[in-house]
């Protein structure tokens, strides 16, 4: 080969993008040439430098959090509303449903994971945004004779509010928050220095219980009569499996 | 049961095209040239990456999220730096490969040379044309093939090649002249 073929087939080669037949005599060439080697030792070069130099950007996690929510708002949105408020979320839960019943099933396990994991995943994100907006409660009150009316009429559920500030879980207040579109109340509690968010959900008749850790944040399921409870917190998931163990304890009776 | 299927399509969403977030925002950030105009332009390209889903078939869905990514960042700019706004078209853009920027074609060299701080890389890729610069953040930093970015940037390989060529030309000029060739 010569320099006139060479040259225009040079940064074709570096790319990878050079067919078999030609790389070989290519390759030849650039081994005797006195100008062309150089010349693909200095590309080479340039292409190292600008991977070695250039920045690494990556998405936030703040943005993917963000992104996720934005697209389960808009998933909600998207879909024609009946005319029965509860509809949407009596799908919701069906969903969830027939995944947990086909992931229970064994064959497909993992369609039943994912959906785990997806409800998991909007949880956390809640769980992140009341920690980082100035909206950790709607109503600030360690009083359960205060919280658990605040939510009347702004809900169709009526959370078990219970304080359990002697067991070292003290009730901090409730807030309105957005789950898939819509509207879920959650308790705040506190162990120590960390938060638990306990999302209360209408019960999606599966009565299997979940309990992971994603992100760094864990989340605990389980149902309790109509309701679904979702709590997730950074606290250690023994921690958090003590405050379900004592949630449930004090709104049995 | 409308909700179960955009349920689905949600969570589909999610695995198939969420993993390559991090390519939409390094393009949209080399696009851009900030951090926060970034994370604006990359939530609205995965809204309508979203609302376009249906139209993506099985395939590349690295390249897919990445050129609405590259539409969206260019309408971005055009709503919000007007005065930036910049022909996507190069003068001297052919089918075939060109080996020697043509006379007329977009100066970039004069525009790197108005940049007083021209020993850093990352700084001369930002300061090339937009089109030579998504040319070479998609092969060198995306490292996508030719036919990738010719999807990604809607022009013919040829051209891909072109713009790759002028762009490590112009970086090599300026970048300490380096091996000049």
């Amino acid at each position: 080969m010569e320099c006139d073929e060479a040259r225009p087939r040079l940064e074709a080669y570096l790319d990878g993008e050079l067919p078999e037949t030609e790389r070989v005599p290519l390759r030849g060439h650039l081994k005797d040439c006195p100008d062309c080697g150089p010349e693909a030792a200095a590309l080479e070069r340039l292409r190292d430098e600008i991977r070695r130099s250039a920045p690494v950007h990556r998405a936030p996690e703040a943005l993917r959090s963000q992104i996720r929510f934005a697209i389960r708002r808009e998933a909600a949105a998207s879909t024609p509303s009946a005319s029965l408020r509860a509809s949407g979320w009596l799908a919701y839960a069906a969903s969830i449903l027939l995944a947990v019943a086909v992931g229970s099933g064994g064959t497909f396990m993992l369609l039943g994971e994912q959906q785990t994991d997806t409800m998991a995943s909007e949880i956390i994100d809640s769980h992140l945004r009341s920690l980082l907006a100035t909206h950790l409660t709607d109503v600030a009150s360690s009083d359960q004779h205060t919280v658990k009316p605040w939510f009347g009429g702004r809900t169709d559920l009526s959370p078990p509010a219970v304080d359990l500030g002697a067991e070292g879980f003290p009730l901090v207040g409730g807030r309105l928050d957005l789950i898939a579109g819509k509207p879920v109340p959650a308790l705040v509690y506190k162990r120590r220095q960390h938060v638990i968010n306990l999302f209360v959900l209408p019960a999606s008749p599966a009565d299997r219980s979940a309990d992971l850790t994603r992100r760094g944040y864990n989340v605990r399921h389980w149902d309790e009569g109509d309701l679904g409870f979702w709590a997730v917190t950074d606290a250690a998931p023994t921690e958090l499996a003590e405050f379900e163990r004592l949630f449930r304890a004090a709104t049995k009776g | 049961m409308a909700w179960i299927a955009e349920r689905r399509r949600q969570s589909r969403f999610e695995a198939v095209v969420l993993p390559h977030l991090d390519a939409g925002y390094a393009l949209a950030r080399w696009l851009t040239r900030n951090d926060a105009d970034a994370a604006d332009v990359v939530q609205e390209a995965c809204l309508r990456a979203f609302r376009y889903f249906d139209s993506y078939r099985e395939g590349d869905a690295k390249s897919w999220l990445l050129k609405i990514v590259r539409r969206t960042s260019y309408d971005w700019i055009e709503r919000n730096r007007p005065s930036e706004v910049v022909s996507l078209e190069l003068d001297g853009d052919a089918d075939s490969p060109v080996h020697d920027p043509p006379a007329g074609a977009v100066d970039a060299d004069a525009l790197l040379e108005s940049r007083s701080d021209l020993r850093r890389l990352d700084i001369l890729i930002e300061s090339l044309p937009p089109p030579l610069r998504e040319a070479i953040v998609l092969r060198e930093l995306q490292e996508l093939d030719y036919r990738q970015i010719a999807e990604v940037t809607g022009v013919p390989i040829g051209t891909v090649m072109s713009r790759l060529h002028r762009a490590r030309a112009a970086l090599r000029r300026a970048w300490d002249g380096k091996g000049c060739g």
